[in-house]
């Protein structure tokens, strides 16, 4: 039990179409193992990983619920939204369709989220054209590839999206993309964007003022204080 | 009130002609119409709740629809409004006095997802009383038609968040009705389940549990533990959060164990002792089935698990906890319990008599297994209480058996333990961990006196942890045959409790009474050989004649102690068999068999699977073979035997016996029984019954073959020596194959030794290039030869030509074919 301490706990959705390895990610960000055929996930799914970001010298729980991306699933999964404070909005760079479809994923994430989630577009699957050329220019007809860096790069610019192209087979950037929202979000927390608690979706390690003043039960006081009394 | 009277008024109209409800009832509906002003609105629907509960009919067909109009529009802008119809629609669902009406109402309200939507938007509101009446609503709703209320919650849009902040509501009504809604609300549906966890349910939970002060708060903390409950069960993916949050350490804590406690420390005195009332046993319980439920949930490797269990186990057998906590704690460690019994050591506590469970004796720090065999043995604080076989300390006693089965599933542990047992004759027996176990089981019955039934407990409970270690074990089988147990012939009944010795209390007076080894013999006797003659002592005690009913009946238990055990221990163990054949065995058995009652089987149809047994696996060398076995088997009949052993199912002490149901009832309750506590008593562990019913069949067959005929033709004998049958076909089929692949391997290294080839013709190429050059030589030589055997020619001919030259210059004649020469040298 000792030494798990955490600065921040930031509750993460990964989202997308069906099938473009959303639960693959996740296993490969908590497990380090490749999830080869991994069955449709039902409704959600938990997983939590400890993140250091060491620009900050702050750890970070993670803690991400991967959620169906079955079209029947999509009521249950909206709930998740409203209490997230990053996204993984993810396609697979083979299937140009799923990438079409971020759009939709991305309008339902705005509609029902808070307005200061983070959100990252992740391409996966880079695993299966890594044997083309990095640039990708020529476009080659026997590529895999349907979406280019390139046009997955401007959209997530115009949408202000964080943008990685990652491979939950090879564990290429998969790693990053997490750290990489979790940086954003604490950027946005320095920036005073999540202040006094507001939102669900982040959380201090010190227990929320207001709790119980006898806290002789409450342990995550003294178990995170050491950690945090320095920020 | 003066709306209700106004209506009335307006409705009765100046006539004042009376008026049926229906009537009444469909004009206020009709002033349910948004058309109307807010306050006519108001004013028929407070007039219509007033009728909902005598006129309940006429009041869900008409106004309905209107109502639930009321719901969608007004009930957010006007709270009173929004009051009444909320309770109006509660009373209309209601099931408690007319089912089937309150049933189609709610069905009519579930039509569409729009009213449930609402329910959960008017969540939102701060209004005590749109609140509460919304909660109420949702739980009626839920109570009825629990699945539709929860597919329209998945929709709706507001719905998880309100939910957990009803939670945290500051008034302890609403947040108390919020609990129990969301106890229906999660119920079978895991989805909602994980939702209510990511909107951060278990934190509020927590609070709440807290705020009322863990285990000693009240109902309210029952209740949230309920619901933490219901959303961690059957649920893993919550399970694997809960663990995240960092609340799992408050569980063990809320019964004041520290849950960072290190392995070696020895729990504290405050965790160990506490004041305990009905309410904090409840909320104990709800707690304990918390902790049971993440130790036991599968793949959790967490570094809280050993805390955890440890702290299931500190309750059970160290703790002044009530029995019916420590007996679910006990229930609660996993079968597959990998924890070190052995290796904790833990500290009992025992009541200072006459103190009313106020004051407690600290007792010598044991072995948590040793404290668990003790438990079994004994009973709760060494059988204080055991006295009156109370139902829940015979429940904890089997818990504890239940447990040491589980432990001891791992053939090295058996191993280890039934050779602790084996002691050598230096070695102190009472010294070794299993002593009490040993002592309780060779304990021979009083046959003087009046039969203690605490005795016979002790044995029987002995025979049945002895048996969980050789079950199915050949090894420790084997081993258990060398165990020469003290004979304890005279142990004093009351004051077993060498065992437990106070701590704090006076030195220990004669801690290990140093057992006598019986002079007459000069060998101590080995366990089975103790077992044979404890089991005829007992026989010969039952058949007394002047024993009570009762009392026979504990001879009885006694008795399947010890046939439960031998059956078990002797099934495949041929040289077990011969060592109970030859402590007379057989004459024990045959007697009881032939003088049966009519009424009670239960002893006769034991015994008789046990003399099967016997015959079926008498295989060694003896005095007594199954040729000799055979003749008595005759004598007594073989089908009567078959029949009278098949009886054992139909008893009740016998067939009652279930996986959870160890304890029954016992008999006609005795007078000086306390009412409120029912007494019981054991008399087989779910083991044997499913030993009995696996093997009975084999038995069966068994009895009726032929003593010549080898025995393993029957049963899994037969089995098994097909088995090593086919084992050793393949077994020579394989080294076959391995015979051939060794000489292909072989054949192949010749074939292709290119290299071998290439060096064979380098050589041969160089010893034909010597011998090339040798023959050249020759023949360089064999040229010269010739040139100079030509030059000789020329010389030789030349000195012809001379000669011939002279010859002719002499006159001489010369030879024709030398005239050849003679041209030629013309020529010249």
């Amino acid at each position: 039990m000792a030494g798990i301490s955490w600065h921040y706990v930031f509750k993460f959705i990964i989202t997308g179409d069906a099938a473009v390895g959303k639960s693959s990610l996740l296993i490969r960000l908590t497990d380090q193992r490749f999830l080869a055929n991994p069955d449709p996930t039902l409704g959600v799914e938990f997983g939590s990983k400890l993140v250091t970001i060491p620009e900050e010298n702050k750890v970070v729980k993670l803690q991400c619920w991967d959620t169906a991306g079955t079209e029947s699933f999509r009521s249950i999964t909206r709930s998740y939204y409203r209490g997230a404070a990053g996204c993984l909005l993810v396609y697979d760079v083979t299937s140009r369709k799923s990438f079409l479809n971020t759009r939709t994923w991305l309008a339902d994430v705005r509609q029902h989220a808070d307005p200061h989630l983070t959100c990252i577009l992740v391409g996966n699957k880079i695993d299966l054209c890594q044997d083309e050329p990095e640039t990708d220019q020529t476009g080659s007809a026997k590529s895999k590839r349907q979406v280019s860096v390139e046009e997955a790069e401007l959209y997530a610019k115009e949408e202000g999206l964080l943008f990685v192209e990652s491979s939950a087979k090879s564990g290429l950037n998969v790693e990053r993309a997490f750290e990489q929202a979790a940086r954003d979000i604490l950027d946005k927390i320095h920036r005073g964007a999540f202040d006094d608690d507001q939102s669900p979706g982040v959380k201090l390690s010190k227990p929320a003022t207001g709790n119980t003043p006898s806290n002789n039960l409450s342990l995550d006081a003294s178990r995170s204080r050491p950690a945090c009394c320095n920020s | 009130m003066e709306f209700l009277s106004q209506t009335y008024v307006a409705l009765r109209g100046p006539t004042g002609a009376p008026q049926t409800a229906t009537e009444t009832v469909g004009r206020l509906s009709d002033r349910l119409q948004p058309a109307t002003l807010l306050a006519d609105r108001r004013a028929a629907v407070l007039a219509l709740k007033g009728l909902s509960r005598d006129c309940k009919e006429d009041v869900g067909t008409l106004a309905l629809p209107g109502l639930l109009q009321v719901l969608y529009n007004d009930a957010e802008v006007d709270p009173d409004i929004g009051k009444a119809v909320l309770e109006t629609l509660d009373v209309l669902c209601e099931v408690e006095d007319q089912k089937e009406l309150g049933f189609k109402h709610t069905d009519a309200v579930l039509v569409t997802e729009q009213p449930v939507h609402s329910l959960f938007a008017l969540l939102a509101e701060s209004n005590f009383y749109t609140r509460f009446g919304s909660l109420q609503l949702l739980s009626t709703l839920l109570h009825n038609r629990r699945q539709v209320v929860q597919s329209y919650f998945l929709t709706a849009p507001a719905g998880p968040a309100s939910v957990t902040s009803s939670l945290e509501d500051k008034r302890e009504i609403v947040r108390n009705e919020a609990i129990s809604m969301v106890q229906l609300l999660v119920s079978q549906s895991a989805d909602i389940q994980k939702v209510l966890a990511f909107e951060g349910a278990f934190e509020k939970l927590f609070n709440i549990i807290r705020g009322e002060g863990g285990v000693e708060g009240g109902a309210v903390a029952h209740e949230a533990l309920l619901c933490v409950d219901g959303l961690l069960r059957f649920n893993s993916s919550n399970q694997s959060y809960f663990r995240e949050t960092g609340l799992p350490p408050l569980l063990p804590s809320s019964l004041l164990f520290p849950p960072n406690l290190p392995p070696d420390a020895s729990a504290p005195q405050e965790f160990a002792l506490q004041f305990w009332d009905e309410q904090k046993l409840i909320n104990a319980k709800s707690v304990v089935a918390i902790i049971g439920l993440l130790v036991g949930s599968k793949g959790y490797g967490g570094q809280d698990s050993p805390v955890f269990a440890r702290c299931l186990i500190e309750i059970a057998l160290a703790s002044n906890a009530p029995t019916t906590l420590k007996t679910q704690a006990l229930h609660l460690l996993p079968a597959n319990l990998n924890f070190p019994l052995s290796e904790l050591i833990i500290t009992p506590y025992m009541p200072v008599p006459e103190t009313n469970g106020e004051e407690w004796d600290r007792l010598e720090a044991a072995s948590a297994l040793d404290a668990l065999i003790e438990l079994g043995l004994n009973g709760e604080y060494n059988g204080m209480d055991s006295a009156r076989r109370f139902v829940s300390g015979l429940e904890l006693r089997t818990a504890a058996v239940g447990v040491f089965e589980n432990f001891v599933r791992k053939e090295e542990i058996k191993y280890a333990i039934t050779s602790a047992m084996v002691s050598s004759e230096g070695n102190e027996p009472t010294n070794l961990p299993p002593a009490p176990l040993l002592q309780a089981l060779s304990m021979s019955p009083e046959t003087s006196g009046p039969l203690d039934h605490v005795l016979v407990s002790s044995t029987h409970f002995a025979s049945l942890l002895f048996s969980h270690l050789l079950r199915s074990s050949p090894r420790c089988k084997n081993l258990a045959r060398s165990i020469k147990p003290l004979t304890a012939s005279n142990q004093p009944p009351s004051d077993g409790g060498n065992f437990f010795v106070p701590a704090d209390g006076p030195a220990p007076p004669a801690a290990p009474p140093p057992v006598p080894v019986d002079d007459e013999d000069d060998d101590p006797q080995t366990l089975i050989q103790v077992l044979a003659e404890n089991l005829s002592l007992a026989f010969l005690s039952r058949s007394r004649t002047n024993t009570s009913d009762l009392e026979s009946r504990e001879w009885d238990r006694l008795i399947v102690g010890y046939l439960t055990l031998l059956s078990q221990w002797l099934w495949e163990d041929p040289a077990a068999v011969r060592d109970f054949l030859n402590s007379g065995g057989l004459g024990i058995l045959v007697e009881p068999i032939n003088q049966v009652s009519e009424t009670d089987f239960l002893i006769s149809s034991l015994c008789v699977f046990l003399l099967g047994i016997m015959y079926e696996y008498n295989r060694e060398p003896g005095e007594i073979t199954r040729a000799t076995i055979s003749p008595i088997l005759n004598r007594l009949g073989v089908d009567t035997l078959l029949g009278r052993m098949s009886r054992l199912r139909e008893d009740d002490r016998f067939k009652n016996v279930s996986p959870e149901t160890l304890v029954q009832h016992y008999p006609g309750s005795a007078p000086h029984t306390q009412a409120l506590l029912p007494e019981g008593e054991v008399w087989f562990d779910w083991a044997f019954v499913d030993f009995w019913k696996s093997n009975y069949y084999t038995i069966q067959r068994g009895l009726s073959t032929d003593p010549n005929q080898l025995a393993s033709a029957s049963g899994p004998s037969a089995e098994t020596a097909m088995l090593i049958a086919s084992l050793q076909d393949t077994l020579r089929n394989q080294s076959q194959e391995i015979e051939d692949l060794r000489r292909q391997l072989q054949a192949q290294q010749k074939t292709p030794s290119n290299e071998d080839e290439i060096s064979a013709l380098k050589s041969q190429v160089s010893s034909l290039r010597l011998a090339l050059q040798a023959s050249e030589e020759k023949q360089k030589e064999t040229e010269k030869e010739q040139e100079d055997l030509l030059v000789l020619l020329e010389e030789v001919t030349a000195k012809r030509k001379r000669d011939k030259k002279r010859m002719l210059d002499r006159g001489l004649e010369v030879s024709e074919d030398e005239a050849e020469g003679d041209d030629d040298g013309g020529e010249d």
